[in-house]
């Protein structure tokens, strides 16, 4: 991001709303991660305890989400400069 | 509000409060559609990409290729999209101002 149109108070403030969106969007994160593995590895409620089926299964979803997430942001930050580009050449 | 900006103290000389106001919501704004849009990819190419049986801790490769052609395909959609809509209102204002010097 460049700030260099920003004053000294400015770029404070905009530093300030980074931080909350990035603690907003981790708690997104997180919670859409727990729905995720929660739906997908926890089927049977013959007991109340998390069976070692399922903590792997929970482990291999959270695992595999973040090789996910880290995936797409990859692809995300080429595709989305690409089209800066092109929208700054129009 | 800052006033900070009028007085040259660091950043532009000369951007007025006003100016530096607009700066900042425009940088907000813009940061909000960045992150937005991330999100709707991201929950877009999981559903569409992993299966909800989780055998393996790693992304196989169909995954991952899966993911990486998601991502393309829905800024290419994104694209399409918006060039219709704006042809659509481009069309749409064409009409109205000729409406317009019709009666």
């Amino acid at each position: 991001m460049d700030f260099s149109q920003f004053n000294e108070a400015d770029t404070q403030r905009m530093q300030q709303l980074l931080e909350r969106n990035q603690m907003r969007d981790f708690m997104r994160l997180y919670s859409g991660l727990v729905q995720r593995c929660f739906d997908s590895c926890v089927t049977d409620f013959t007991s109340k305890t998390m069976s070692t089926k399922e903590e792997g299964c929970v482990s291999r979803c959270t695992d595999k989400f973040m090789k996910h997430a880290e995936r797409v942001g990859q692809r995300f930050a080429e595709q989305n400069s690409a089209l800066m580009e092109e929208q700054s050449k129009k | 509000m800052s006033f900070t900006g009028m007085f040259g103290r660091g950043g532009k000389v000369g951007l007025s409060a006003q100016e530096s106001q607009a700066n900042f919501m425009m940088a907000e704004q813009e940061i909000e559609m960045v992150t937005d849009l991330f999100n709707r990819v991201s929950d877009s190419c999981l559903k569409k990409c992993i299966p909800d049986t989780y055998l393996e801790p790693d992304l196989n490769k169909g995954e991952s290729v899966c993911l990486d052609r998601c991502v393309a395909k829905f800024f290419e959609v994104n694209k399409q999209v918006g060039a219709k809509l704006q042809d659509i209102s481009a069309q749409n204002q064409a009409s109205q101002q000729s409406r317009g010097g019709l009666f």
